[in-house]
């Protein structure tokens, strides 16, 4: 059965009776009521949130009602349990000398006993690989968890036999940076993750097919920022290079043509324009294409959008 | 129906003979044949006329490419079975011969805007990082089109020459079902 991986995240958003859309969370009388017709949905609910009144960080964490949230970065979504390395019984007292060889074997076991069988010892290798790679990446905690549902909807529908671990951990890595509008190249993901370009590409194609991922193309508005940010360009020149791009989009100048491509010659051009230029070879290290694709792209862009200038 | 003219640019055909052939025994027979063992198991026999490869495998299998007709395709493997028949007479007179792979290619006249398709298009894949092409899975007939932003289109998997034509023009159609073009 193949699980769609947009479904896992879904969550009832509609009232049973009138199918209104506006329901109100009433958290003080722990009731979700439908905004048009009044009919209490659900009562009873749990506050998930920590005790109200906490002045700072450490007071937060003690009033915690419940436990750390669960994950799917961790193989067993981070709720078995850990005997710590602190040689402290409950009450914080030293364990006596004579039970620490005890207590080292016990935590040994409980390491051991945490992965059950084969098919969690590999979602456990790849898990940690998957968090190597976007440490290396910088990728935020909502990445890794989306890379991690859909590394595990993979597994799932046992699209992992006969690939490595590594190539799927790279192509659902870029799949939730693309979902999550963080797009990263896949020059990017293959440098960091000891897989060849094409292997992710290929790889991510097979996975959004067999997932029915629906992932619209990226766009290389999403790339400006973060090439800008690495150029140190100002923010006049972001959005002048959006702006570029946003008139060659309409015009179709982008189809059929590289995303990194276009971004890097909209950011040229409008550094060019508002006077902190950058050389298109800065440009292309960064963007991670040629310098002759950004003058091809820079010659149609100029050309079709009637820029008026000479560079 | 929408008519598009489209131009044959590949066929890929096969043949079995049914029995092991002995490679280095009817090598002779076939001038300027290549033969690298340790790179590739068969012979590689370039023919001028109709511009064609064969390759012939000890398994006595056939592939020939490159030929733009179907006709010239059979002719190709009947000339290059013919000189291997003068040294290996063992070789049957009679096989079978199978179109395994027409490519074509048409040209729908107006640009396309990818991205637009991309999204309103079923059993599409458009990764302008990986491919400036937008590739469209068509199920009956079974063939794979590749479109590109210029507007041109290539036709691979078809079987017969028929199957080309009839992706080719259900896809333009099924554009313009979209008002994509």
């Amino acid at each position: 059965m193949k699980v769609d991986v947009s479904e896992i995240e879904k969550v009832e958003t509609k009232c049973p009776e009138c199918d209104s859309e506006k329901l109100i969370n009433d958290h003080e009388r722990g009731e979700i009521v439908c905004g048009a017709c009044g009919l209490v949905i659900d009562d009873n609910l749990v506050d998930m949130g920590p005790e109200w009144r906490a002045f700072d960080h450490e007071q937060r964490d003690k009033r915690t009602r419940v436990g750390a949230p669960i994950t799917y970065t961790i193989h067993d979504k981070g709720l078995s349990t850990m005997i710590d390395w602190r040689n402290k019984d409950i009450y914080g007292r030293d364990i006596p000398a004579r039970n620490r060889a005890q207590w080292y074997r016990l935590r040994k076991w409980q390491r051991k006993i945490r992965i059950s069988g084969a098919t969690e010892r590999n979602l456990a290798f790849a898990l940690s690989e998957l968090d190597r790679d976007s440490s290396r990446l910088g990728l935020p905690r909502s990445v890794r968890e989306a890379a991690s549902v859909v590394y595990r909807s993979a597994v799932e529908n046992k699209l992992i036999r006969g690939r490595s671990i590594e190539g799927v951990v790279a192509a659902s890595l870029y799949a939730a940076c693309r979902r999550c509008n963080v797009p990263r190249t896949l020059d990017e993901i293959a440098e960091v993750s000891r897989v060849s370009k094409k292997e992710v590409g290929r790889t991510y194609r097979f996975l959004t097919r067999e997932l029915n991922i629906k992932l619209p193309p990226t766009s290389p508005v999403d790339y400006v920022p973060r090439f800008a940010s690495e150029l140190s360009l100002s923010g006049e020149v972001q959005s002048k290079a959006i702006e570029i791009i946003e008139k060659a989009m309409e015009k179709g100048l982008t189809s059929g043509r590289g995303p990194t491509g276009v971004a890097a010659a909209a950011l040229y051009i409008a550094s060019v324009l508002l006077g902190e230029r950058k050389t298109q070879r800065d440009v292309a290290d960064i963007a991670g294409v040629t310098e002759v694709t950004i003058r091809n792209r820079y010659k149609e862009l100029t050309e079709q959008l009637d820029m008026g200038v000479t560079l | 129906m929408s008519n598009v003219e489209i131009k044959v640019e590949n066929i890929v055909a096969s043949a079995a003979f049914g029995k092991s052939i002995e490679l280095p025994k009817v090598a002779p027979a076939l001038e300027g044949v290549e033969f690298n063992s340790e790179n590739f198991p068969g012979l590689i026999y370039k023919l001028k006329e109709p511009k064609t490869a064969a390759l012939i495998f000890g398994s006595g299998k056939l592939v020939c490419t490159g030929a733009k007709s179907i006709e010239d395709s059979i002719k190709a493997i009947h000339i290059t079975v013919d000189k291997m028949r003068t040294l290996d007479p063992e070789i049957p007179k009679e096989f079978e011969i199978k179109i395994q792979n027409i490519v074509a290619s048409a040209n729908l006249g107006k640009t396309l805007n990818l991205e637009a398709v991309a999204l309103d298009l079923e059993n599409t894949e458009y990764e302008p990082e990986q491919f400036p092409g937008l590739v469209y899975r068509l199920e009956d007939p079974k063939v794979v089109l590749l479109l590109f932003g210029s507007g041109k289109v290539v036709c691979t998997g078809a079987k017969s020459f028929e199957d080309a034509q009839l992706g080719v023009e259900k896809t333009k159609e099924r554009l313009g079902e979209l008002d994509l073009i």
